[in-house]
């Protein structure tokens, strides 16, 4: 059986951590759709809730963290948010990849990346475990690795580089169809994150698959993503093709973000940080909008509702400025 | 292999030279103590209404010899015997080789505090898991406020509460010596369920005295594991539970092993405390005596003994580590 890219709808999607000062929102009201067979790149500052959805796409937000309000359907698996033990188990890794940040250690230290390998083939009732190893040493070539040196190495034995890429084999050896890189290039050296980049381009294409990238990295994103959202202190405050939203951003938020960038050429001066500082689960505001106190467009409306994403064609903006230019 | 060959030899060697480095030291602390056994022995025949004339005859009798080397004679003699593993004469024990006398205490030592330590070793690292993945619960609580409780306790007032309680309130367990001295020794099964009954209270010391330990040990490890990036990725590879679980005790009990190999040195030496609260002939017991006894060749054969139990359980320790651990294996691979 053929599997085909999957689309994903992501609708209200709302994450909460339990504090002492009650279950605070990290994820608010997130709708988001993955079309088929696209990369869609998140980016936003730490703390701003993007590892957070993307765990929320395996259902596997980590307590003291639950899913409080809204689903996320994927094609060939139903609502994520609503399968449980088994089923859950078993979505995971076969239908959906998760690849991790590579400075994280995602392999156990005390095995080789074939026994665990093996592992996961027995997880999923693999029963040609042969034709998975071959597999493997297959994704392995082809991402440049020398494949039976690398399933005969432990962790320790593998340069960032190369365990990014096992990282990668290991969420799609099992034929998974929606993929989720989670910062996959940070801590990387730049020819390493290039190289990265360029596989997960390829291998999205050749594969036929749907990608979601979760990055602080706007460049990451402009480089791979078809489709961008911004977000910030949980909430999606801009979405659109990545071309357009970083060619003529519309969000204050995404605005900032860009010009805070330094040229490569010119004077590093031209950048302009942000003012303020990113909020924290607990700074989060109750009411109103999140990006308010940076806001240079800050308006009286702003401190009592929270703005709701007006879609305009492929792009959608959360803000009652852009709202109110638009509409006048 | 050939790393694991070559490490071996590296400490069998360093061993070695520690062994004669704590011989020699011991071996002068020793003869450094005031007083020798043939004057206290003396002493005590005087204290005990002999006349003196008559009390020196006697010991001369009892002991048969007088030593007359200088210091550094005895000492050239004993490194000569410690080669061909000959301890010298106990003086105490009517003249019976150091080495045989020991032999004859170790099995009454090595044979409880094995079976304790591996018993806690157990029951602790099972009960740690649970503390570790219930640790919001009530159960957790418990199991981590019993490790504490007990750790805290020294073993010597846990032996005494064991004895005050199982051999005197309520005596249902003997509480005195190895075995009873009604049956015949041998392979019956009168002797040896004797031999099981006086075992209980000690081994039971043992065990509970190191359980606190392990219980809290292995409860912190686990609770490090499961935070580690790895296992959040084996789940979200859709592994299965019961292989995500030996991820989590594998890598757990790992830094355990040391220190259950580093701990079996030890209590060779620890259990002094146990024997004399239970009356139990091995080695804490005859450390005791020989010290009283001011026997030099026992002390010193005694003390010999403990540090090669823990020399050698630390080179066990490393090279355990090296085997179960790859990280630890490769290291020299890699530079070779």
């Amino acid at each position: 059986m053929a599997k085909q890219a999957p689309g994903v709808r992501i609708d209200g999607l709302t994450v909460v951590y339990k504090t002492p000062a009650g279950e605070l929102p990290a994820v608010r009201d997130v709708t988001l759709t993955l079309e088929p067979g696209t990369i869609t790149g998140i980016v936003g500052e730490s703390g701003s809730g993007k590892s957070t959805m993307a765990l929320s796409l395996l259902n596997a937000v980590q307590p003291p963290g639950r899913i409080a309000a809204g689903s996320v359907e994927i094609d060939g698996l139903g609502d994520v948010v609503g399968l449980r033990g088994e089923e859950l188990r078993k979505a995971r890794g076969k239908h959906i990849g998760y690849v991790f940040q590579a400075a994280q250690n995602s392999l156990n230290p005390l095995k080789t990346v074939g026994k665990q390998l093996l592992d996961l083939g027995r997880s999923h009732g693999v029963d040609d475990l042969r034709g998975l190893v071959r597999e493997a040493k297959e994704l392995l070539g082809r991402m440049g690795l020398d494949g039976a040196r690398v399933l005969d190495s432990h962790q320790h034995e593998l340069s960032g580089g190369m365990r990014q890429r096992v990282g990668i084999m290991l969420a799609l050896v099992l034929n998974a169809h929606l993929v989720v890189l989670d910062e996959p290039t940070t801590a990387l050296d730049m020819i390493t994150q290039a190289n990265i980049l360029k596989i997960v381009r390829e291998v999205h294409a050749e594969r036929g698959l749907t990608t979601l990238v979760i990055t602080h990295d706007i460049g990451v994103v402009a480089e791979v993503a078809d489709r961008l959202a911004v977000m910030y202190g949980g909430r999606l405050v801009e979405q659109g093709p990545t071309r357009h939203v970083l060619g003529a951003p519309r969000h204050p938020y995404t605005r900032g973000l860009i010009r805070a960038i330094p040229r490569l050429v010119g004077d590093i001066a031209e950048a302009q940080a942000l003012p303020g500082r990113p909020p924290t689960l607990a700074t989060v505001p109750k009411e109103g909008c999140v990006f308010r106190e940076r806001c240079p467009l800050r308006m009286d409306v702003c401190d009592t509702v929270d703005p709701e994403a007006h879609a305009d064609g492929a792009r959608a903006v959360a803000c009652h400025a852009v709202t109110v230019k638009e509409h006048a | 292999m050939v790393v694991i060959a070559r490490r071996l030899a590296g400490h069998l060697a360093r061993g070695v030279v520690m062994i004669l480095v704590v011989a020699t030291i011991s071996f002068f602390i020793v003869r450094s103590i005031p007083g020798d056994p043939i004057a206290a022995h003396t002493q005590k025949l005087i204290e005990q209404g002999m006349a003196p004339e008559a009390a020196e005859q006697a010991t001369r009798v009892l002991y048969g010899f007088q030593a007359t080397g200088s210091l550094w004679e005895q000492y050239g003699d004993y490194v000569a015997g410690l080669l061909t593993f000959d301890l010298g004469q106990s003086v105490t024990h009517a003249g019976a080789p150091v080495t045989e006398v020991l032999g004859e205490a170790a099995k009454w030592t090595v044979l409880p505090v094995l079976a304790g330590t591996l018993l806690s070793f157990l029951v602790g690292i099972i009960l740690g898991v649970y503390a570790a993945v219930k640790r919001s619960g009530k159960l957790g609580d418990v199991l981590a406020v019993s490790g504490s409780l007990l750790h805290g306790v020294p073993q010597y007032v846990l032996g005494l509460l064991l004895s005050a309680i199982f051999a005197t309130l309520i005596p249902i367990l003997p509480g005195d010596g190895p075995v009873d001295i009604l049956y015949e020794p041998g392979f019956n099964a009168g002797y040896i369920g004797s031999l099981a009954e006086h075992a209980v209270l000690p081994v039971a010391t043992y065990t509970l005295a190191a359980y606190g330990g392990w219980v809290l040990a292995m409860k912190s490890s686990v609770v490090t594991v499961l935070g580690d990036d790895f296992i959040l990725a084996a789940e979200l590879r859709g592994m299965k539970r019961s292989i995500v679980f030996r991820y989590i005790a594998r890598n757990a009990i790992l830094p355990l092993f040391t220190i259950l190999a580093l701990s079996l040195g030890l209590l060779l030496g620890g259990a002094v405390f146990i024997e004399r609260i239970f009356n139990y002939p091995g080695l804490g017991l005859l450390l005791i005596e020989s010290i009283t006894m001011r026997d030099y060749a026992l002390m010193g054969g005694a003390f010999l003994l403990i540090t090669v139990s823990i020399i050698v359980a630390n080179i066990l320790a490393d090279l355990f580590y090296s085997v179960i651990d790859p990280r630890v294996r490769s290291g020299e691979e890699v530079s070779a």
